[in-house]
């Protein structure tokens, strides 16, 4: 693994699946990537149903995690405590670690709405807010900080300017950001989400409800993106996985079978049920 | 392994292993063929070994496109991906292979008129023999997808490096012996030459079945033994 | 080719059939709707003058107006929408956003249910004998209280409903923001919910514009008018209620004139309920 060795030993258990021989030498080590997010032997309820079965992983910095599987294999509800939004419902809970930059965000103490601000979310469904394109930006921004009028405007249009989407809205901020097209919604939730400076992105099959070239957009977009921020992104399509990221997880029934440079997950998987769901080969 | 979800790509993988199967029992036929017309001066044999050869190019073509097809089609990860790629590879190898039998043909039917000494004949017979047998083993060891067989096939083209040096040599002296002996030698040097060039593109197969079943390269020095490139006439 | 098929053809002339049926049965609903419109109109809008908007309602032979019971209408109604309004959308609020499941929700969802579907003249005897008994005299308060507690369910039904029908997504995605509970819901929720919530409480205005039973028994009627909310207050459907049975002529007119200013006025509220819903939905 192209790891130091601290981070190896913090991965190590992450992949208790993989045999000693799998170990093999990873070409374009990226020896800096830090780890952002760990999680350590996470285990999840939906009331008395076990969720996730105890999954370890690193999220690290500046890099895209791409979370694959099959439908019910606990990926979306694993993006869903790096935020903790699971605390919306009642009967959920979660135990185990989830360390972002070493503080555990699962604990009782830690203030959601500020780890929310930390660590940003973009759904499968375009989500504007009921209200003009402006407001939809400026909303979550005065949250957290008071901006004068000129300082809000430079931060809308640089987020907008950040989601690709500033040059095809600049003269209509004042329109609902419900009339926008859907790939376009979309990129403006990302465009909210990047306004309040996150660290972390976790994007829900972000491109499930759009056409191509609007998937081509927000991935083209995640590219630019984690030059400053830290993203796990959940998918179906693992063409996307394969193009976006550079670390790929699959889960399967609430387990994580392989963690892995996507490169290597994507040719030469190591468990035999990774190769089996990537290839088409599933039940 | 496990059936694909869509029955139509495995059908389509299938068809593609099987094409390359057929390319590899051509290419052999090829081999064969070429040597016993060298061997017994069959000008016609060796005319059919040069006519078979279009069909292995179209064979390969028809691989590539088809690759390349399933390629679009199903964008294939992991094995999948490794098998058509190797598909791609091997039809490549086994169509260099028809080449150089047909080279070899060729040359048989150049130096059809021409005495021979026996010996040598015999040599580059025994050397064809060799790598036949190599190829053999390659293809069936593709068809079955097993390691071990690669591995084996890799080892043993040492054996034929070895055999083309001392083959070089003994050219090289029967040439100085007589220089009437100049043309056919030379023709014998060449045909002993894409014998071992064809030995070279089984170990080259031999590499790309490695890949296909582990997804890594077979990378650990082989065993050279064909120093001719270092040898000096005067020497031997 | 379809034709042929016997089986094809039975399945048509049975699907005809019933269309047919149903058809029939709309136009039966609807003619008698047609005809109370046009009973309406025909004896009411001869009694329209203006006099009937700036007179009193006057004794039987004299000349007058409709003006104390519209006026008896407009507050008593304002101020039960008042009253009702904002305990029906913190209570639909409370089941929609915080306890959906709970066993409280249940609760107020199963007695809201039963309220709704509440004679209205049981809710005249209510506040009869827990306001008016113990004041001692009928008030047009008291009526706007019985006017309130029609109102409630109706805006709890509404409002949990436009509520939940907001996508939760869009609940998830401004708490991804770091948005308070509160917050989310009331800049958020409320917002996309808006359209529904107006239209139920123009809807539950509509109802209770009309209601004459718990009026009865709460404001009773007040034939010279004034404002005050202490005092028995006259309305439009009681008036219409007593002068419609009385046996004289210019009292019956006027009733009808006032049912006609009822209807036409519940008739502008719901169509302006159907437009702004519609209009929400683009």
């Amino acid at each position: 693994m192209n790891m130091t060795v601290a981070q190896s030993a913090a991965v190590s258990s992450a992949r208790p699946m993989q045999p000693a021989g799998a170990q093999r030498e990873m070409p374009n080590a990226q020896e800096t990537a830090h780890e952002k997010i760990s999680v350590r032997n996470l285990r999840f309820y939906y009331g008395d149903t076990l969720a996730l079965k105890g999954i370890s992983l690193p999220l690290y910095e500046r890099k895209v995690t791409a979370f694959i599987g099959p439908s019910g294999c606990g990926k979306s509800t694993l993006l869903r405590i790096l935020n903790r939004m699971y605390d919306l419902y009642p009967g959920q809970r979660a135990d185990g670690e989830v360390l972002l930059d070493g503080e555990n965000i699962l604990s009782p103490k830690q203030d959601k709405n500020l780890l929310r601000s930390r660590v940003g979310m973009v759904f499968q469904k375009p989500t504007p807010f009921p209200m003009t394109i402006y407001d939809n930006i400026a909303f979550g921004v005065r949250l957290y900080e008071k901006l004068s009028k000129a300082e809000m405007d430079e931060r809308v249009e640089s987020s907008l300017r950040r989601a690709a989407l500033w040059n095809e809205v600049k003269d209509k901020l004042g329109a609902s950001g419900q009339s926008l097209s859907g790939g376009q919604q979309q990129r403006l939730c990302i465009a909210r989400t990047v306004a309040i400076k996150p660290e972390v992105i976790l994007l829900d099959e972000p491109c499930s409800a759009l056409d191509p070239i609007s998937t081509a957009k927000i991935e083209e977009l995640i590219d630019e993106l984690k030059a400053e921020y830290t993203i796990a992104i959940v998918t179906h399509n693992m063409q996307q996985a394969a193009r976006c990221s550079e670390y790929t997880a699959f889960m399967y029934l609430g387990e994580l079978v392989e963690f892995d440079e996507t490169s290597r997950i994507f040719t030469t998987p190591s468990d035999q049920r990774t190769q089996d769901y990537i290839t088409g080969r599933f039940g | 392994m496990a059936e694909h979800i869509v029955s139509a790509y495995d059908a389509e993988l299938a068809a593609l292993r099987n094409r390359v199967v057929e390319m590899g029992g051509i290419a052999e036929k090829m081999l064969d063929d070429a040597t016993r017309a060298l061997v017994r001066r069959d000008a016609e044999l060796a005319q059919s070994v040069i006519n078979t050869d279009a069909r292995l190019d179209n064979l390969q073509r028809e691989i590539e496109e088809n690759a390349i097809l399933t390629i679009a089609r199903r964008q294939p990860m992991a094995v999948d991906l490794r098998e058509i790629i190797s598909a791609i590879r091997v039809a490549g190898d086994v169509e260099r292979i028809g080449d150089l039998a047909k080279n070899i043909a060729k040359r048989a039917v150049a130096i059809s008129g021409q005495m021979q000494p026996t010996r040598i004949v015999v040599g580059v017979e025994h050397m064809s023999d060799l790598v036949q047998e190599q190829l053999k083993d390659v293809l069936d060891g593709f068809t079955q997808q097993n390691v071990n067989v690669a591995i084996d096939v890799w080892k043993r083209d040492g054996e034929i490096d070895a055999l083309y040096t001392s083959l070089f040599r003994e050219l090289l002296t029967y040439m100085m012996e007589d220089p009437r002996n100049i043309g056919f030698c030379t023709h014998m040097l060449f045909c002993a030459k894409n014998i071992e060039r064809i030995g070279d593109h089984t170990t080259n197969i031999a590499e790309t079945i490695y890949y296909l079943v582990t997804g890594s390269a077979l990378v650990s020095e082989r065993p050279k033994n064909d120093d001719t490139s270092f040898a000096r006439v005067g020497e031997s | 080719m379809s034709n042929a098929n016997p089986f094809y053809g039975r399945r048509k002339s049975r699907s005809n059939l019933m269309m047919g049926l149903c058809m029939a049965a709309s136009l039966f609903g609807l003619a008698w709707l047609v005809m109370i419109l046009a009973a309406l109109l025909w004896n009411g809008v001869s009694g329209l003058s203006l006099d009937v908007f700036t007179q009193n309602t006057p004794p039987p032979g004299s000349a007058g107006g409709l003006l104390n019971a519209i006026v008896g209408s407009l507050i008593m109604t304002a101020l039960g929408v008042v009253i009702g309004t904002p305990i029906g959308i913190l209570a639909g609020t409370y089941m929609a956003e915080y306890g959906a499941h709970g066993k409280l929700s249940l609760v107020v969802r199963f007695i809201n249910d039963i309220l709704l579907s509440a004679p209205s003249i049981v809710i005249g005897l209510f506040v009869y004998e827990v306001m008016v008994v113990r004041m001692g005299h009928f008030s047009g308060f008291a009526g706007a209280v019985a006017l309130s507690i029609i109102v409630i369910p109706v805006v709890v039904r509404t409002t949990e409903d436009m509520l939940n029908l907001v996508p939760n997504q869009l609940r998830e995605a401004a708490s991804a923001l770091g948005m308070p509970r509160h917050l989310v819901i009331r800049r958020i929720a409320y917002r996309a919910a808006r359209a529904g919530m107006v239209t139920g409480v123009l809807l539950a205005i509509a109802r209770v514009s009309g209601e004459t039973a718990p009026l009865l028994f709460t404001a009773l009627n007040n034939q010279f008018g004034g404002a005050n909310l202490n005092g028995p207050m006259a309305s439009l459907p009681v008036v219409i209620f007593q002068f419609a049975l009385s046996p004289y002529k210019d009292w019956q007119q006027l009733a009808w004139t006032g049912a006609l200013i009822i209807t036409l006025s519940v008739l502008t509220l719901s169509i302006l309920a159907r437009v702004i819903a519609s209009r929400s939905r683009q």
